[in-house]
């Protein structure tokens, strides 16, 4: 059969599963960006024991593969009593993952910011807390944003994985298609064109648009 | 079935699974081997004065860069055979890690060469020097300690990543974890045990990228010794 | 500041209450109104799903007849890597795995299965013409040839216990790892179900044949029986009653299933039930 007659007879089942693809990924980079904002700045806190569980927490996650991750969490968590849906354990696998190599981008962020933002903020009595809420955290989205759209589009091309834990996504789908007809460049290739096309026409503007937003906000544009 | 944590079960699978270990330590060497050279390739074409090549240059590694390794591994795995060329699921496995993790490699390059300064250059061109020998002499031990970070970072990233080889049916360690667990029915241990052998073995590694890192700094005398 | 807090609270909180720690058996999950969760693996003909993930397969077909005559209408199905059918059964993953399993002694020990649903054999796949000879698990080791057959098969055991030296076995994921591998020339030959070879044989249109399954030891005929939970005993007993009284007047069923491929000769024999198979196999 001609490509046409391959996408008229398969490609609604592919774009259903690019749906679910695209809610684990929405999913999943809230999580991880919540975490990477948590554990990033309990990476710099000055309490050894707070900085000793972000440190063990990141080494962990960074020190293995997601791939183990998701299985585990998947498979073995039921046994701790902890049993997830496919696509939460998905999700939390993801989340958790990214959120330690995000920690680490958020962490290079915080001290990137001049440290005359820091004394000033001292000087005008500002409390601690406030001090990072409403001065160093404004200040810190340009310059995390550039890593942090590379790590999100990682992110994406991580979401094939859950596919291998029951999650009916994309990656899923077009396992399905290529296991029952076997046009396997037919399905991977659409499947890879589909990644392809929603990283470069839809995360990455995206993600631009964020950063042009931070620059923007912390008064960085050009006039 | 026994939900308990199985002591016997451990020792028993254990050779296995450290057998294939070392397997997954041989596919993650190899790979990246391969990825270093296609990245000086994906570099030189970004190089070239011929504004054709770099376009297709350019819009390859963003194909291959913007897509789930997972999926190119399908794609090679089934594909490829379909059109009469028949690897074997390791070479199949090694050319999609070389040619992925190349397409990273050659960002790092570029970020590395970019990052010697300009002077250095013009001085070189100054004084007379032919491109080899500025490369060679000048250029390259500057960029290399740029590159370092990159380079040894994927390095731990490509070791992390062998498990995908397993869904082509490459005997590393995930896939032992996968048979041997398949065949006796228990997941907890050859999982547990999986993870705890990639700890054991990246950590070391990030921190001696680290290392190396530090010290090609200070023999530059970038930083205080 | 704060909605967007108050959201990802909310948001968090939904996340976390999907998760279900289960203490209930299925009986009773099915009372409250959960849908019964259907596991298999791709295996064509016997399990697989279809284009809207709807259970096809000749082993699904009679694992559904039997439910609508236990008045269960209604289920989910989920699609495993064939090796993780057992360890997702027990981690509750699934309710009920059909797949085509085999009703082997070191499966009975991990999960229970109903009663036998059919009686299979396994055969080999090898190409065309069958240059090497082989037959069976003596000809692969004669011959030094390469075996391929799925993580989590019966055949993995059952070429171990015949000898087949590790070296010569190559494992891969399921029936299409199989194909694939054969396709590819990466083994000499596979070892599967009768069935399953027979599907391979056709979806080749005859590049690969099938051996005669006659040829295999006779070890190798086995039942197979739909999987459930070790807890769940009270279900398995209510569906081994209607399985045998689907098996009494078996006319829907074999319409059902036959158009997969089942026909009468796999009826299940009464002298091979699940209690010898779990204690001889």
């Amino acid at each position: 059969m001609t490509y046409f007659e391959f996408l008229n007879e398969h490609g609604v089942t592919l774009l259903l599963g690019t749906v679910t693809t695209v809610k684990v990924l929405v999913c999943s980079m809230i999580l991880y960006v919540i975490i990477s904002m948590i554990f990033g700045l309990m990476r710099l806190s000055k309490n050894r024991a707070i900085q000793g569980i972000a440190t063990v927490y990141i080494e962990f996650f960074r020190g293995t593969s997601l791939l183990v991750q998701l299985f585990w969490a998947y498979y073995v968590l039921p046994f701790f009593g902890i049993s997830l849906e496919a696509f939460t354990a998905g999700v939390v696998a993801l989340g958790l993952n990214f959120g330690a190599y995000g920690a680490e981008i958020v962490r290079a962020g915080i001290l990137a910011v001049p440290r005359g933002q820091w004394e000033a903020a001292h000087a005008l009595n500002f409390t601690p807390a406030k001090r990072i809420k409403r001065i160093i955290i404004p200040q810190i989205f340009p310059i995390i944003l550039p890593p942090a759209a590379n790590l999100t589009v990682e992110l994406l091309k991580a979401t094939a994985l859950v596919a291998l834990v029951t999650v009916v996504d994309l990656t899923f789908e077009a396992k399905q298609i290529n296991s029952i007809t076997w046009l396997s460049a037919q399905c991977f290739g659409t499947a890879l064109l589909i990644y392809y096309i929603i990283a470069r026409f839809a995360l990455v503007p995206f993600l631009r648009w964020l950063e042009v937003l931070a620059a923007r906000k912390v008064g960085k544009e050009r006039i | 079935m026994q939900m308990g944590w199985r002591w016997d079960f451990t020792f028993e699978i254990l050779p296995q699974m450290a057998i294939a270990t070392l397997n997954t330590i041989l596919a993650a060497g190899v790979g990246y081997a391969i990825a270093l050279v296609v990245g000086l390739f994906f570099l030189l074409g970004q190089k070239t004065p011929f504004k054709i090549v770099n376009w297709i240059n350019r819009e390859i590694v963003e194909f291959i860069r913007s897509t789930p390794l997972l999926i190119q591994l399908f794609f090679v795995y089934f594909v490829l055979p379909q059109f009469g060329i028949t690897l074997s699921a390791w070479v199949c496995g090694m050319i999609t890690i070389g040619l992925h993790f190349g397409t990273y490699l050659s960002e790092v390059y570029r970020g590395a060469l970019e990052g010697v300064p300009k002077s250095q250059w013009e001085a070189c061109r100054a004084l007379n020097f032919s491109t080899i020998y500025t490369y060679r002499r000048i250029v390259l031990p500057q960029a290399f300690p740029i590159a370092i970070p990159g380079m040894g970072n994927y390095l731990v990233g490509i070791f992390k990543d062998t498990p995908l080889l397993s869904t082509i049916g490459v005997a590393e360690l995930f896939h032992a974890a996968t048979a041997v667990g398949g065949y006796n029915y228990r997941y907890l241990e050859p999982y547990t045990l999986v993870g705890i052998i990639f700890l054991t073995l990246s950590i070391p590694a990030a921190m001696w990228v680290r290392k190396l890192e530090n010290d090609v700094n200070k023999a530059q005398g970038k930083i205080k010794k | 500041m704060r909605k967007i807090y108050k959201t990802l609270t909310v948001l968090f909180v939904l996340l976390f209450s999907i998760s279900t720690v289960n203490a209930k058996t299925l009986t009773e999950r099915l009372a409250d109104g959960h849908k019964l969760r259907l596991g298999f693996g791709t295996a064509v003909p016997w399990a697989y799903a279809g284009d809207n993930g709807e259970a096809l397969g000749f082993v699904n077909m009679i694992a559904l007849t039997v439910l609508e005559e236990m008045g269960i209408t209604e289920h989910e199905t989920k699609v495993f890597e064939w090796s993780g059918l057992i360890p997702g059964i027990n981690a509750d993953r699934s309710d009920m795995i059909t797949g085509g399993m085999y009703i082997l002694k070191s499966r009975c020990a991990n999960i229970d299965f109903s009663d036998p649903i059919g009686v299979f054999g396994d055969a080999m796949l090898v190409p065309k013409g069958n240059p090497k000879g082989i037959n069976n698990y003596a000809d692969v080791i004669r011959t030094g040839a390469k075996l391929v057959t799925g993580t989590g098969f019966n055949t993995v055991e059952a070429a171990k216990k015949a000898g087949v030296p590790d070296s010569q076995m190559l494992l891969v994921e399921g029936e299409v790892g199989i194909l694939a591998a054969m396709k590819a020339g990466r083994a000499d030959a596979a070892v599967q179900t009768f069935f399953g070879a027979k599907e391979h044989e056709e979806k080749t249109g005859g590049a690969f044949e099938v051996t005669d399954p006659k040829l295999m030891p006779k070890e190798t005929v086995n039942v197979v029986g739909i999987g459930f939970r070790k807890s769940d005993s009270k279900f398995r007993d209510a569906f081994n009653v209607a399985l045998a009284k689907v098996l009494a007047n078996p006319d829907k069923m074999l319409e059902r299933a036959g158009k997969y491929g089942y026909d009468k000769a796999q009826l299940p024999p009464p002298d091979m039930t699940t209690e010898w198979a779990c204690s001889t196999k």
